[in-house]
This record gives structure tokens, C-alpha cells and sequence, in this order.
């Protein structure tokens, strides 16, 4: 019965998980730019504009030149959650692959330094006066979302395991459309339950970020508008003025 | 669409998804001696506590007279090889690994311990108060087949 709910549940999470995203990423995709507006000092070529987002992306370079502590928890829980992310391919691939299987140990560490950053990152929204200030329910319930989750599962690595054969065997299942017995846990369920509601709501969240930054203007334009003319591929393709509309210098 | 299928057929080949036919559990060998009075559910979640408690009272503390004994394990789960001996953890088969290459968790006991029973573990095997008379001609029946 519980298997079969978080059966569905998983399903319906990964489908609102990957078709939510997909909506909002051809969104962004087809949302016109039509001004030239990277942030300076922004690079001249197609090229320099690939090596600043890859410094943004895997660095957080405009962070770490704004703040250098927000910078230190925001890569701290990132690189973890990476790590742990990584780390949990194991639930998903039989046999496991060799290099999942090498950086087992490191995922461990590495879900100290999520829980660091998280921490920190919800203290600075408390006791920080400007972003406490700023800070909206969903601030604070994407932390706190991402607290249960690391919480529950350090919780069953160092104070309760649980079945992890059975836990896979219910994934592994999932993905040949199967549903098999899952450990009815409190701690497995938990942690699942927030993940599923992470993966639902993720589309509809400031989680976007990860996906948005490809699509930020001010970062992924070349600045080159003194060597050519920008125009945006909507304002290219309008039509010509309809009949009866004086044309410049008509009157 | 199309190539959203494909993509998925890829995801499907890439995860081993053809490996397994029928079950997605490993295939654990039987024990020979007494089952756990704990019972193997809360064994395969908690046998590692168990083993990491009683070393830091062995080896910290001094204690030899503790409840677990890798020794132990290793007799009463040890699976015959082709010549009818045990086998070790570098083969294939082995009871430990079954579980632990199928979590991809690494076992550090046998860098030091011997994954393989010694000589006289029939002997300590008759020890264990947990074994019956039956459960130990069941044992040595397992030994010579």
C-alpha cells in the first residue's frame, strides 16, 4: 500500500519534475532579449562569453565578487549536494558504475559540508537585517525543504540505517515499471516524501536558478554592439506596416 | 517525441537495465549455522554497528569477551568454492560481497581480518549456544557438498 503510493508519487513527481522544467526552460528560451545588456566588464566574443558563464556556473564568480561569506555557504552546500547527488547514482544503476562506487566515501564528507551551507544560508536570511527584510516564506521554505532532506538522510547513514538493498530494489523497480517493497521506515519515508516534493515543486520555485542562468541577458551576451547592430529575432521578423499607416515622412 | 524515446532507451541500456531478468535483489547465500536471534532483517541493516561497537571494545578497550565476532560471520557465512572450500572476498560470490558491490559499499574488515573461516571454525561453530545439534549436521552437510 505505502509502496504504491510513493510508487505514484514518484512517477507523478518526476513527470511535473522534467515536463515543469521543460515548459519554463522553452520559456526562457523564447523570451525576447531585445536590448543589449551584459553586465560590464563583459567579454567581446562568443568564445570569453563561454569561459564567464563556466566561471559563474562552476565558481559563483559574481557572487564571490559581491559577498565572500554568502559565497562560502552557497559553495559549500552546492559542491555537496553535487557530491551527494552523485553519490546516490547508486540507487539507480546495476551493476554500479566504477567511478560512483570510488566516490562513495567522499559523498559522506561532502553531506557535512550541505548541511554547513544550508545552515548558514538560513542564518544570514535571519540575521541579516537588509535580507531578513527581503526574505520571502519560499526563501525560507526551500531551506528548510533542503534541511529535512539532508537531516533525514545523515540520519540514516549515521544513526538509523536503513534497507538500502530494498530501497534500490523499489527504485530499480520504478524504473522497469515495477513495484516492489518498500522499507516502511520512518526515516526512508520522510526523506523520500521531501524529495518528491522537492521534484514537484522545483519547476515552480526559485530553484529555477539552475536552469535560468543560461538564460540571463546580462550574462550570455556578447558585447559587441559597437560592432554590429542588435536586433532581436522578433523585431526582425515583424511585419511591414499595415495600409493606411503613414509611412516616416509622408505627411 | 522520438527522440525522447530513444533518449529513454539509452537511460534504460546505460542503467543495466537488461542485467537483471526477474529479480532486482542480489542473490544472498544461506548461512549454515543458526539463524540470527535478532533476526536477518535487523542484521542486514545493523551488522556493521555491531561489528564497529565490538572492535573498539576489543581493541580499545581491552575486551575480548564481547557478543559479536567477525570470526563468526565469516564461518557460519562462508560459501564453498568449486573444491568444496571456502572462498574468499576476492571471488566472486562471496557472502559479503553479495550486498555490498550490489550498494557499491566498500568492506574495509578484510584488509586486515581473513574473509576466510579458519581451520578450526566447525569447532567454534559448536560453540555458538545458538546452533542446535540439527543445525550443525545441516552445517556439515553444507561442508561437504
Amino acid at each position: 500500500m505505502l509502496s504504491t503510493l510513493y510508487a505514484v508519487l514518484f512517477y507523478v513527481a518526476t513527470i511535473f519534475m522534467i515536463v515543469g522544467t521543460a515548459m519554463k526552460v522553452l520559456k526562457y528560451a523564447r523570451t525576447p532579449a531585445p536590448l543589449k545588456i551584459p553586465v560590464s566588464p563583459a567579454p567581446r566574443t562568443k568564445k570569453g562569453v563561454w569561459f564567464r558563464m563556466f566561471k559563474e556556473v562552476a565558481f559563483f564568480q559574481s557572487l564571490f565578487k559581491s559577498n565572500k561569506w554568502i559565497w562560502i555557504f552557497a559553495v559549500l552546500f552546492h559542491a555537496g549536494m553535487l557530491l551527494v547527488v552523485l553519490r546516490h547514482i547508486r540507487y539507480f544503476t546495476q551493476p554500479v558504475w566504477g567511478w560512483v562506487e570510488l566516490i562513495q566515501p567522499i559523498g559522506v564528507y561532502a553531506s557535512f559540508a550541505m548541511l554547513i551551507g544550508l545552515l548558514g544560508l538560513l542564518i544570514r536570511r535571519i540575521v541579516v537585517p537588509r535580507i531578513r527584510y527581503i526574505s520571502d516564506p519560499s526563501d525560507y521554505l526551500m531551506l528548510i525543504l533542503f534541511l529535512g532532506i539532508v537531516i533525514t538522510g545523515m540520519g540514516m547513514k549515521f544513526v538509523m540505517p536503513v534497507d538500502i538493498l530494498a530501497v534500490k530494489q523499489f527504485f530499480l523497480g520504478l524504473m522497469r515499471f515495477q513495484i516492489n517493497e518498500l522499507p516502511a521506515s520512518p526515516a526512508i519515508l520522510t526523506h523520500l516524501g521531501l524529495v518528491a516534493v522537492l521534484m514537484i515543486i522545483f519547476p515552480i520555485s526559485k530553484l529555477m536558478h539552475a536552469p535560468g542562468v543560461f538564460f540571463a541577458p546580462s550574462r550570455t551576451q556578447v558585447d559587441n554592439a559597437r560592432e554590429f547592430r542588435h536586433l532581436s529575432a522578433w523585431a526582425n521578423q515583424l511585419p511591414p506596416l499595415p495600409e493606411g499607416i503613414p509611412e516616416e515622412g509622408d505627411v | 517525441m522520438k527522440r525522447l524515446m530513444a533518449f529513454l532507451v539509452i537511460v534504460f541500456v546505460a542503467t543495466g537495465g537488461g542485467a537483471f531478468a526477474g529479480s532486482l535483489y542480489p542473490e544472498i547465500p544461506k548461512a549454515v549455522g543458526a539463524a540470527h536471534p535478532e533476526g536477518s532483517a535487523f542484521m542486514r541493516i545493523n551488522h556493521m554497528k555491531l561489528l564497529r561497537h565490538d572492535r573498539d571494545e576489543t581493541m580499545r578497550l581491552g575486551n575480548r569477551d564481547t557478543q559479536y565476532s567477525l570470526k563468526e560471520c565469516v564461518a557460519c557465512h562462508a560459501v564453498m568454492g568449486p573444491d568444496a572450500l571456502p572462498i574468499s572476498v576476492k571471488e566472486e560470490g562471496h557472502f559479503c560481497r553479495s550486498c555490498h558491490e550490489y550498494a557499491a559499499v566498500k568492506v574495509d574488515c578484510f584488509q586486515c581480518h581473513n574473509s576466510k573461516p579458519d581451520a578450526g571454525f566447525t569447532a567454534l561453530l559448536a560453540q555458538s549456544p545458538a546452533a542446535s545439534s540439527d543445525d550443525i549436521a545441516a552445517y556439515l552437510d553444507g561442508v561437504t557438498q
